[in-house]
């Protein structure tokens, strides 16, 4: 006997069992989670999601096995005709056509399974005949498509018993009472039927408990059908993930070629920033004083008595001050280029940049190895950045700066008081700020995060390896 | 004699403008309006209509050629404005695009040659009357990309200095005093010059550009 009744402390369960009086309480979380399973369990079979399963299920097993059937054809006729150069020629042609193979799987999982797989590099072949023939041949991207179309036949047949079957099962257990009691047996080539027999299937009664019961068998089969798909389709997308996405190599050499492109562009962009800098700022200031100075020249040179000498004076007197701002600018642009305190190292350099921010902040720098020049530079910008971005935007009261080194990694950490909120998209534009940051990070394979809820505080955590 | 030449500037750089008003200001020029925009400039040209206009290439909003479009808008709609382009790089498309139909009342200077003041105005004079005053750094990247190199060797050297100082727009006098020669002199090698590379004579200084730059473009 069972029986349930709910307390302060969530719901008492008390049931007997083999003569043993049994009480479970179940807390009111216990209880919320029951209740979320038993909706899922019973949401599962009207879900989208589990038809556009089965409906993969059933697509790309026909496909699987119509491509099965070209790449053992074609396959075996190459190894056949192997001792011609024909052979190696229909074996190409082979793996070609299993590429082909492959895109469809990829089509089907993204259109059924909203399962994105990232598409392999487009088959490459290098010039003539025999460079596209070797380029064919050694095409990994057609070998691990083969593999795919090999290994799928067997889960496909395993899906059709474990899965595809619970379906039909439900689907004839479901509409047997419509077909007039008894007339027919249902069918029983399921795994489920087949692995419990039920007895009561088999009873020849055409009575409407008969019929009820199988009616009920039908019901609870379609429960479980959706489960036991998505675990083969589970299968198979772990299957498409590793043989028909790019292999670990060439995303690799994917990542690091849009690194590459990134670094680039970011050196391009500074070398226009550079220039724009000495062109509006030092190379006008530089004009301006040569334009006094040729004023001046020429007023000292008029002749007759009408020599201003005050006018004179003040021309020279504002390109005096006109080249000292030149001095200035140029010097601060030299430090945006290569600060001179990175040459003693990275400790030196950012006790200097705290020291010249408006924003009290401490440094801690803990190294035992000395990084390689390029990641003290990134270090350095991004931590210039990050100060500039304290002092502009947070509203900061305080900020520490720590450079700790753990095993073949810096650890750069710099936090704030300030009002918190950073966002990649949303500090700085879009050649400096925080993204410009990322990108200068993920081109040593370093990592940025960044933690900053509304109101603060904002931390800031740079990983960049010692050696790039 | 510059008493009543009226002149709007147009250069972003404070520091720049400033000076480049006081100079002229000092030198008797009325300056109409000094501006940092292009769109400014347009607006003012509008309502002042000065003699000329002194303008930066790179300019506000997207730091190209901001002035040098503007410059070609505004030949167009105001008959007479002389257009002195003022840079800090010397672009020989950019000239080509100014000249491409007249090379009156048009200027094209590094901004350096403000350090000679008196070189500068007398550019800036010339082209509000209407004459033509081409940097030396483009007449020397003009004969540097000519591809009549053949017919330009058949020029003495001295000839080579009035052909170049002919292409940036100066008057025979003023070619006199540069090479501290006489003015018949330079009479007899601008005939030279002109018979040798078979070029149509003319009498104005600035028609004398464009029959220049035509020749050595192409």
């Amino acid at each position: 006997m069972m029986a349930g009744d709910v307390d302060a402390n969530g719901v008492r369960v008390q049931f007997r069992l083999g003569g043993n009086e049994k009480v479970i309480v179940l807390s009111e979380a216990r209880v919320e989670q029951i209740h979320r399973i038993a909706r899922r369990v019973w949401d599962e079979p009207f879900a989208r999601r589990s038809w556009s399963e089965l409906l993969f299920f059933v697509l790309s097993s026909l496909l699987a096995v119509v491509g099965f059937a070209f790449i053992a054809f074609t396959m075996l006729s190459g190894v056949a005709l192997a001792i011609t150069f024909i052979g190696l020629v229909v074996i190409a042609g082979s793996l070609r056509g299993a590429r082909g193979i492959g895109g469809f799987h990829r089509n089907l999982a993204r259109s059924f399974l909203d399962e994105h797989i990232e598409e392999p590099e487009p088959f490459a072949a290098r010039p003539g005949f025999f460079g596209w023939l070797q380029s064919a041949l050694r095409d990994t991207v057609g070998w691990r498509a083969v593999a795919y179309s090999v290994v799928k036949i067997p889960l496909s047949a395993f899906g059709v018993w474990f899965a595809f079957s619970v379906w039909v099962d439900a689907f004839f257990c479901l509409v047997y009472p419509l077909w007039g009691h008894g007339a027919t047996r249902p069918p029983e080539f399921g795994v489920f039927l087949n692995l419990f027999q039920p007895g009561y299937l088999s009873v020849g009664d055409s009575g409407f408990f008969h019929g009820l019961f199988i009616f009920v068998t039908g019901v609870i089969l379609v429960f479980v059908a959706p489960w036991t798909m998505r675990a083969v389709v589970y299968v198979d997308r772990r299957l498409m993930r590793v043989l028909l996405a790019p292999d670990a190599m060439t995303a690799r050499v994917r990542s690091l070629e849009h690194a590459r492109a990134q670094t680039l562009d970011t050196s391009a962009a500074t070398l226009r920033r550079i220039e724009r800098d000495l062109h509006d700022g030092t190379q006008a200031q530089l004009v301006a004083v040569a334009m006094r100075l040729g004023q001046a020249k020429e007023k000292l040179a008029e002749e007759g008595g009408g020599l201003d000498l005050d006018q004179v004076r003040r021309l020279v007197d504002d390109a005096h001050r006109g080249a000292k701002e030149a001095i200035v600018e140029l010097r601060d642009l030299a430090r945006g280029i290569h600060p001179p305190a990175l040459d003693i190292g990275l400790e030196g350099a950012l006790s200097t940049l705290a020291a010249r921010s408006t924003v009290p902040s401490e440094v801690t720098v803990v190294l035992t190895d000395r990084p390689t020049p390029a990641i003290e530079a990134i270090a350095y910008f991004c931590v210039a950045e990050l100060m500039a971005n304290i002092v502009q935007h947070a509203h900061a009261s305080r900020a520490s700066i720590s450079c700790v080194q753990q095993g073949g990694w810096l650890r750069i950490v710099v936090r704030d008081d300030g009002q918190g909120g950073a966002q990649l998209a949303l500090v700085g534009s879009a050649c400096s700020g925080l993204s410009g940051l990322t990108d200068r990070v993920h081109a040593v394979d370093g990592r940025l995060h960044i933690t900053s809820p509304a109101g603060g505080p904002t931390v800031i955590t740079i990983d960049l390896p010692l050696h790039a | 004699m510059t008493d009543s030449i009226r002149v709007a500037i147009a250069e972003d750089a404070a520091i720049l403008r400033d000076g480049l008003v006081q100079l002229l200001a000092d030198r008797g020029f009325e300056i109409t309006a000094a501006v940092g925009e292009a769109e400014g400039l347009r607006a003012s040209i509008e309502r002042d209509c000065p003699d000329v206009a002194v303008i930066d290439i790179r300019m506000p909003p997207t730091f190209t050629d901001e002035g040098l479009r503007a410059a070609i808008d505004m030949r167009k709609r105001h008959q007479g404005l002389g257009i002195l382009l003022f840079s800090q790089y010397i672009e020989t498309r950019y000239a080509a695009d100014l000249l491409a139909d007249d090379a009156a009342g048009i200027g094209y200077l590094l901004k350096d040659r403000v350090a000679d003041t008196s070189d500068f105005v007398e550019a800036l004079v010339r082209v509000a009357s209407g004459g033509t005053a081409l940097d030396p750094e483009v007449v020397t990247q003009l004969l540097g990309a000519s591809r009549r190199t053949d017919s330009l060797s058949g020029l003495s050297g001295r000839e080579r200095e009035v052909l170049s100082l002919m292409a940036e727009g100066r008057s025979n006098a003023a070619i006199a005093t540069t090479l501290v020669i006489s003015e018949g002199a330079v009479e007899k090698h601008v005939a030279n010059i002109f018979a040798k590379l078979d070029l149509p004579v003319s009498q104005s200084d600035h028609r004398r550009v464009l029959a220049v730059l035509r020749f050595l473009d192409s």
